[in-house]
């Protein structure tokens, strides 16, 4: 993963001397509440329900053991004993007072951590696929150019404040693992017809209100030009967004409003950088550049290419199995495997960790995998660098630690927010649901059945648990101050599984909390009923609509059953 | 970065009545509005320094042909946290080549200043609440930036090898905590 220079930490120690600078002046009065909070925004601090909550960066997923144990330090010291991984890479804490907030900061910049861009209207920590640099099916790793990206848009000066906040997700694979066309700026990493490395740029797409898939902004854009596209794109979106109403101040709005004329705009002011710009070329990434970078993205010490073993036949006992086929997944390195670490079990949030199965998932990093994790947009841990024949001693380890749980792209390894027990802004609660399914869903036979299924569980339109773009999107939302869910089937992410990127449909009127778990029991059960061999649940949906799922669901409305049949 | 103190500062408005003016008297450091400034350009004397306040929705390639002419340019911002006004500065400087003043107006913050400094501005009217103490601290945070700037173009990756080790080196150590005292 990426090594800090000596200037990149001076950076964050002074990041945070900044903040403590702003903190300071906001808690003598001299800064006021309102004008502290785009600052503290841009530092990782929302003030939430209970305290702010704290966004910490994990720039593209990658975490070392030992940053792992310094936030489950910060875990215990100053908050209440746990964090929250969330779809973008990052780690939240829940429970930090404000005026502890720059001993925080100082205690981040110590493992070179921060919280820089996490929120606010700017440029965000820039996500990616969890298995960057070891996938199979990786043309490119993305991991050099993010890094490039991230250290381009840190503090970037003319986009701090543009009209809202700005994601970016990038890919190198064949198969998008990143969502990167709901993304503000979808980077997709490839070789053209002549062999030369550049990006497929997609522009536009979004969830809240109003679902956007991106548009593509241009099929090749050489690498080395990157950032002058990328600043073509934010800069037309900074001139012209909307700053008058927050609904449509994010670029897809922009990009919809204009279609075609933005897509020219674009390319015309990358034309007057690239041609015109006093210092414009400057940004045209030089080789040496990308090979200091990239010389921090080669195999850890000691990982070369063994060969495979051949599996056992005989004596592999049930539930091992289930966690190969499940949590263990392919590398591009022969004797090498990639193992997720569930953070979806019973009794906790999807994504939540405590201080103790940090320091848990450390070990075994530090154990099994070169000291190296990884932070999925599913909010699940990775560990990139497992040895075939380590596999069952990590099974037995991570089981002892609570992360075995065999069911990664099961229902039960569902994505979902914080809601309404923290968030400020959600409409309903998340967390409840997914124990509720949790529960319903506990037989494993009966999971393995079902099959590879999305799920996605939001508690308000701002979409953080992506509902959009889950088979099935489980929405909250507030009528006369009760807390009602809306259900989508049908979304997709983009992955080769859930086929095109498309926001999910909505299958009728909104559902009382406790039938939430009978609706998703009926809609499973009419896949199971309706499903050809072999078939997915995402192509079962595709197949036969919506209708018969409608029917399903509605049979089993009881408090809701009264108001609908009106 | 020039602190710009409204009671030593030369340049004025028209003031006075609303609605359209009908002449203008041209004399020095008149800061005009885009509309007067159109109205009467054709008969501004070479000699005569004049400045024009330009809104941030308004895009800065308008006045491409007439920033020669022009010694001041005044950017606004009606609330700090709209930065349109950031890539209007940039563009008037990498783009366009303006020489003259960008002063920033309106809601101007002290936490605003490392960005109007690297976006091309070099005068600020601060708001009249806002400490020149905290102004000049914001601006000494960082040794240096990852991306290059109007003040400083080559990012840090186009910089003489070592740049970065050097800045190291030469930080200041005392700094660390300045801010506890405030």
């Amino acid at each position: 993963m990426y090594q800090y220079t000596e200037f990149d930490r001076l950076f964050v120690r002074r990041r945070a001397e900044q903040y403590r600078d702003q903190l300071t002046r906001n808690l003598a009065g001299k800064l006021s509440d309102d004008e502290f909070r785009p600052l503290r925004l841009q530092n990782g601090w929302y003030v939430q329900r209970h305290a702010p909550m704290l966004r910490i960066a994990v720039p593209y997923g990658e975490i070392s053991s030992n940053q792992l144990r310094a936030l489950g330090r910060i875990a215990r010291e100053f908050d209440r004993g746990y964090g929250h991984f969330t779809t973008r890479q990052n780690l939240q804490f829940n429970w930090i007072p404000l005026d502890r907030s720059a001993d925080v900061m100082e205690a981040l910049a110590a493992v070179d951590m921060h919280g820089i861009q996490t929120s606010g209207n700017c440029i965000r920590n820039i996500t990616s696929d969890a298995f960057a640099g070891i996938a199979p099916d990786e043309v490119i790793d993305p991991r050099p150019y993010i890094e490039i990206l991230r250290q381009w848009s840190t503090l970037h000066p003319e986009f701090a404040f543009l009209p809202r906040k700005f994601k970016i997700a990038v890919t190198g694979a064949t198969e998008d693992r990143a969502a990167i066309a709901w993304h503000d700026i979808g980077l997709h990493l490839l070789k053209n017809e002549q062999g030369e490395i550049g990006f497929r740029v997609l522009a536009g797409g979004g969830m809240g209100r109003t679902p956007v898939i991106a548009t593509v902004m241009s099929e090749f854009v050489p690498w080395q030009q990157v950032l002058l596209f990328v600043e073509a794109i934010v800069r037309v979106y900074n001139r012209y967004g909307r700053r008058d109403n927050l609904y449509k101040a994010r670029i897809k709005i922009l990009v919809k409003a204009e279609g075609q004329k933005f897509v020219d705009s674009v390319h015309a002011e990358f034309a007057d950088i690239l041609e015109r710009d006093a210092g414009g070329r400057e940004h045209i990434i030089p080789q040496a550049e990308f090979d200091r970078v990239a010389a921090s993205f080669v195999l850890p010490d000691g990982v070369a290419p063994t060969a495979e073993e051949s599996p056992p036949l005989t004596d592999v006992e049930p539930a091992y199995a289930r966690w190969l086929q499940r949590n263990v997944h392919g590398h591009r390195l022969s004797g090498y495997r990639a193992v997720t670490l569930s953070l979806k079990r019973p009794g906790q949030a999807p994504g939540d960790a405590t201080a103790d199965q940090m320091d848990g998932a450390a070990a075994l990093a530090d154990r099994y995998s070169h000291g190296e994790l990884r932070v999925t947009h599913d909010q699940n841990l990775v560990l990139p660098w497992v040895r075939q024949r380590d596999l069952h001693a990590l099974w037995l380890a991570a089981r002892d630690a609570s992360f075995a749980t065999p069911n990664i792209g099961l229902l039960t390894d569902m994505i979902a927010c914080p809601g309404g027990d923290f968030c400020a802004l959600a409409n309903a609660r998340s967390i409840p649901i997914a124990a509720a399914l949790t529960e319903r869903f506990a037989d494993l036979d009966e999971l393995y059945d079902i099959g590879d299924i999305d799920l996605h569980i939001s508690g308000c339109i701002n979409s953080c648990g992506h509902h959009h773009s889950g088979h099935i999107g489980i929405l909250g939302v507030d009528k006369d101050g009760a807390e009602w869910y809306q259900i989508t089937l049908g979304g997709s992410d983009g992955s080769t599984l859930s086929g095109h990127a498309i926001p999910g449909k909505v299958i009728g009127p909104s559902f009382a909390a406790d039938e939430v778990p009978d609706v998703i029991e009926a809609v499973v059960d009419t896949y199971r009923d309706r499903r050809a061999a072999n078939e997915h649940f995402i192509d079962t949906v595709k197949r036969v609509g919506l209708e018969p799922f409608k029917a399903s669901a509605n049979g089993v409305r009881r408090s809701t059953a009264t108001a609908h049949a009106a | 970065m020039q602190f710009i103190d409204n009671r030593r500062n030369p340049w004025h408005t028209l003031g006075g009545e609303d609605g359209p003016v009908v002449g203008i008297q041209p004399t020095p450091y008149l800061l005009l509005d885009l509309a007067q400034w159109h109205a009467f350009r054709a008969q501004w004397p070479a000699d005569t320094p004049v400045g024009v306040t330009l809104a941030n929705d308004i895009d800065v390639e308008e006045l491409e042909g007439d920033l020669p002419r022009l010694s001041l340019i005044a950017l606004q911002f009606p609330k700090w946290v709209d930065g349109r006004a950031y890539s209007q500065a940039r563009l008037l400087r990498a783009r366009f080549g303006f020489k003259g003043e960008i002063r920033a107006t309106g809601e101007v913050l002290v936490d605003m200043l490392p960005l109007l400094q690297r976006t091309g501005f070099d005068a600020v009217v601060l708001r009249p609440d806002q400490s020149l103490e905290a102004a000049r601290r914001a601006l000494a945070f960082f040794p240096a930036h990852y991306q290059g700037s109007i003040d400083d173009r080559q990012p840090l990756f186009a910089k003489p090898p070592g740049t970065a080790e050097d800045l190291v080196r030469k930080s200041v150590p005392e700094f660390v905590s300045a801010g506890e005292g405030i």
